[in-house]
């Protein structure tokens, strides 16, 4: 449309762009070599200052010289990418950075370069292992269950039945309301003088009953606690892949005589497999970062016996101020689930491939 | 005087006043991190009624309530953060050498010794409050922090279920003893004694309590055991110390060991006598959660015969509005371990928290803080202070005849503030707390045995340390 009418239209010659490429790399470059010189050579309170003007030089350059040539699409955008280097990557970096060097946040000694010793010091640290391993039992115990839960309450929402729409807002309840709602729920659904749970089950013993006195017993009070949160969410995602299942491949099944186990082993699984595959990846991931309850339920008790990996970040971090061990031990968790999610992600490849 | 001559001299003297006005109504706010509770609450309210600066300035004391489960993180991100948002902070005692050695503590002494007011006012202090809330290292001469609230470890009883005529009776018959009912008599209670109240008043619902059939179950005694924070250290240190045992003595670095004295034999039969009343509890403390929230909410609910619990929990305790009991409760001395002479030994440890001035402020800002906290610490305040519920560390103040009519735990104010000591004031603090907590509570939660526990605390406390250079 434009090349039919623009030769009617008289057109002022575009000028030349006077910013070359080379103009705004060099700036980038030069901005680079002015952030770290002045965060390494002036004291912080100006190397801050000369480090973001040189930051803002370089952008102000960038954004003049697509301006010039109309590239609107990059400009629009970078506000957000701005936004998201300053509150994410940046700290991601610097933090990562951090994790190489000996550096307490509430001592005034400066940082001092250490290599790799925070991860040696945290990797040979048998506390942390135990923690790993609690934090293993916990994520194999609440994911599963989560799954279990999920598929069956997503079973049963697949049918239509009277009052479906009202019993479907009650159970995605859970799932909405704030952690510290619900461990504080909890904490008063378990107590044995008053709880719930304790007067229940009273009525058969006539002995108040305390659950989270053992370590298996409060384990299973948080795995109990974050299922019930969480099995909503597997059943939303489980649900979106059942209510996608062609209604004519059953109908074709249903001729065929086909049993309800094959029906359900040769259509609906295929349809759900990537769900809940989807679903078992974000409920691990968030499994791993399990906190929340277990600081609210527990705090780690009895002893240690249901301390979590996070928790034990936390407290390295910010009840310990072993800043850079924290770092450090914060990056082999980010690891670990980055790990696990490609296993995931390859499993689900290979699937869809074979499919 | 002529009269143009008077007309001057008043012109002159408006003109100084004018002047002098204009140089000095500045205003200014003194903003104050705090914790979220009455004794702050009080102190508020005091200073938007009273506080006048004497400088001539408006000054404006804008306290930050924050809620106390959270409050550690909260200053400590905050102090690290470098917002320098805060010119003073209540602290907890513990916190002082953690926040000194990151710079953002003030150390007061220069103002103390320029300063005759300020040295009677430290002199009248008690000197265990001196050495809990100002010193750093623990009990040196390096002050940063003066008393905000001082609090320690009381009794809390039920009046209506001890006094009754039918539990003194049975009591008796039992025990061959009277059962305790006033307060003076309460006093003199030893952990026997204490023993003896777990197992008299352990109630099931319907049995007959004080006259009336219980509506619930009921417990004998409750003290902390709870796994939170400093949530069962607080007290297993009091039988530490009645033991006659100790923890690792800072005051005695880098010399002073902790293998072998946090788990001397004493300290394992000190901490084997905490374990064994736990039996007389509320069943909450099988789970390693009765913290002094539990345990004050158990009480006011009016489940618990005898609590221990900090004396700041009292004024919620006698209001009706948030107690059942609160017109059936009493109040006595921490109980103790009776020496050989029948006198109780009651060492325990100390609660409060001091308020520190922080090291970025202006001189003019330093000075405002320290005039606003020797207001706080006069005799005036403290005594208003503590007329509204709060407590006195000045002698003059608690010792009046009539501050034990102020509130009916003032009684037993005087005589437990000779009876404190301190937890560790090092920057590691919070590892050190931690550790203990971890391990109490595998104890308490029956997982393993005293000794075991003493040692466990040992051994890392003497790596940990070892690695701070505070032991050698």
């Amino acid at each position: 449309m434009s090349t039919l009418v623009s030769p009617a239209l008289p057109q002022a010659p575009r000028p030349a762009p006077r910013i070359a490429l080379w103009m705004v790399l060099g700036a980038i470059l030069g901005a680079l070599v002015v952030m770290v010189g002045a965060l390494f050579l002036l004291p912080p309170a100006v190397g801050w200052w000369v480090a973001l003007a040189g930051c803002a030089g370089a952008a102000i350059l960038a954004v003049a010289y697509a301006w010039e040539r109309h590239n609107y699409g990059p400009l629009l955008v970078a506000p957000a990418l701005a936004l998201l280097f300053l509150l994410n990557i940046f700290p991601l970096m610097w933090s990562f950075g951090l994790s190489f060097f000996a550096f307490r946040a509430n001592r005034l000694a400066p940082p001092r370069f250490v290599g790799l010793e925070n991860y040696v010091g945290v990797l040979s640290d048998p506390v942390v292992w135990e923690r790993l391993q609690t934090t293993a039992l916990a994520v194999v115990l609440t994911v599963s269950l989560q799954m279990v839960v999920g598929f069956l309450l997503a079973l049963l929402f697949e049918k239509q039945f009277p009052g479906r729409r009202y019993l479907l807002i009650l159970v995605l309840t859970p799932m909405m309301l704030s952690f510290v709602a619900v461990g504080a729920f909890f904490r008063y659904y378990y107590e044995p003088t008053f709880g719930l749970l304790s007067q229940f089950v009273r009525i058969f013993t006539g002995q108040p009953f305390i659950l989270l006195d053992t370590p298996a017993g409060a384990m299973a009070g948080i795995i109990f606690a974050d299922a019930w949160m969480w099995s909503p969410f597997v059943m939303l995602l489980v649900l979106a892949g059942l209510v996608s299942v062609p209604k004519y491949l059953y109908e074709a099944a249903e001729i065929d005589r086909a049993s309800w186990w094959r029906r359900f082993r040769t259509i609906t699984f295929p349809y759900i497999r990537g769900l809940l595959l989807l679903a078992l990846l974000f409920r691990t991931i968030e499994a791993f970062k399990l906190f929340d309850v277990v600081f609210l339920l527990t705090e780690g008790g009895p002893g240690t016996s249901t301390e979590t990996i996070a928790v034990y970040v936390y407290r390295l971090a910010f009840q310990y101020f072993r800043t850079s061990q924290s770092a450090a031990l914060a990056y082999i968790i980010l690891f670990i689930v980055i790990v696990l999610t490609n296993l995931y992600l390859y499993f689900v490849n290979r699937r869809a491939r074979e499919a | 005087m002529t009269g143009v001559k008077r007309n001057l001299a008043l012109a002159g003297v408006a003109a100084v006043a004018l002047a002098g006005g204009a140089a000095h109504a500045k205003d200014i706010v003194l903003k104050m991190a705090v914790p979220d509770w009455p004794p702050t609450r009080i102190m508020q309210d005091l200073a938007n009624e009273k506080y006048k600066a004497p400088s001539g300035n408006n000054v404006k004391l804008e306290a930050d309530f924050i809620p106390w489960p959270n409050y550690y993180e909260r200053l400590a991100a905050s102090l690290t953060s470098g917002e320098k948002k805060y010119q003073m902070a209540v602290s907890d005692s513990q916190w002082l050498g953690a926040f000194v050695e990151g710079g953002y503590y003030m150390k007061i002494n220069q103002f103390i010794d320029n300063d005759p007011e300020w040295q009677e006012i430290f002199n009248d202090l008690h000197p265990n409050l001196v050495a809990a809330y100002s010193t750093y290292p623990h009990k040196s001469e390096n002050y940063y922090g003066f008393p905000q609230m001082p609090d320690v470890l009381i009794v809390y009883y039920r009046s209506d279920v001890f006094c009754h005529e039918d539990e003194q009776k049975a009591y008796m018959e039992k025990y061959g003893k009277k059962l305790p009912c006033t307060g003076e008599e309460m006093d003199d209670v030893d952990w026997d004694q204490v023993r003896s109240f777990g197992e008299f008043f352990m109630r099931k619902k319907g049995e007959m309590l004080a006259g009336a059939p219980a509506d619930d179950d009921f417990f004998g005694i409750a003290y902390q055991a709870g796994k939170a924070y400093d949530f069962n250290i607080m007290q297993v240190n009091a039988f530490i110390w009645q033991h006659g045992a100790d923890i690792w003595d800072e005051t005695k670095a880098p010399q002073g060991q902790a293998e072998g004295v946090v788990n001397s034999p004493e300290a394992v039969k000190a901490l084997e006598h905490y374990l064994s009343l736990l039996q007389y509890m509320p069943p909450v403390v099988k789970t390693g959660t009765m913290d002094i929230f539990k345990q004050d909410e158990l009480f006011r609910e009016g489940k618990i015969a005898y609590m221990i619990q900090w004396i700041g929990f009292g004024e919620s305790t006698i209001s009706p509005a948030t107690s059942k009991v609160h017109d059936k409760v009493a109040f006595a001395q921490h109980p103790g371990l009776r020496g050989a002479d029948g006198k109780i030994i009651r060492w325990a440890n100390i609660g409060g928290q001091p308020f520190v001035l922080t090291t970025w402020n202006s001189d003019e800002i330093t000075q405002e803080s320290l005039a606003f906290c020797k207001w706080w610490l006069s005799p005036e305040i403290q005594t208003e202070f503590a007329k509204r519920g709060g407590q006195s560390g000045r002698r003059s103040v608690y010792e009046r005849p009539d501050y034990v009519t102020f509130r009916p735990w003032n009684r037993t104010w005087a005589p437990a503030l000779d009876w404190q000591k301190d937890v560790w004031h090092v920057p590691d603090f919070f590892e050190l707390l931690v550790q203990s907590q971890e391990e109490y509570d595998k104890a308490i939660t029956g997982q393993q045995d005293a000794k075991t526990t003493m040692d466990n605390i040992a051994a890392f406390q003497q790596r940990l340390l070892t690695e701070a250079g505070l032991i050698e």
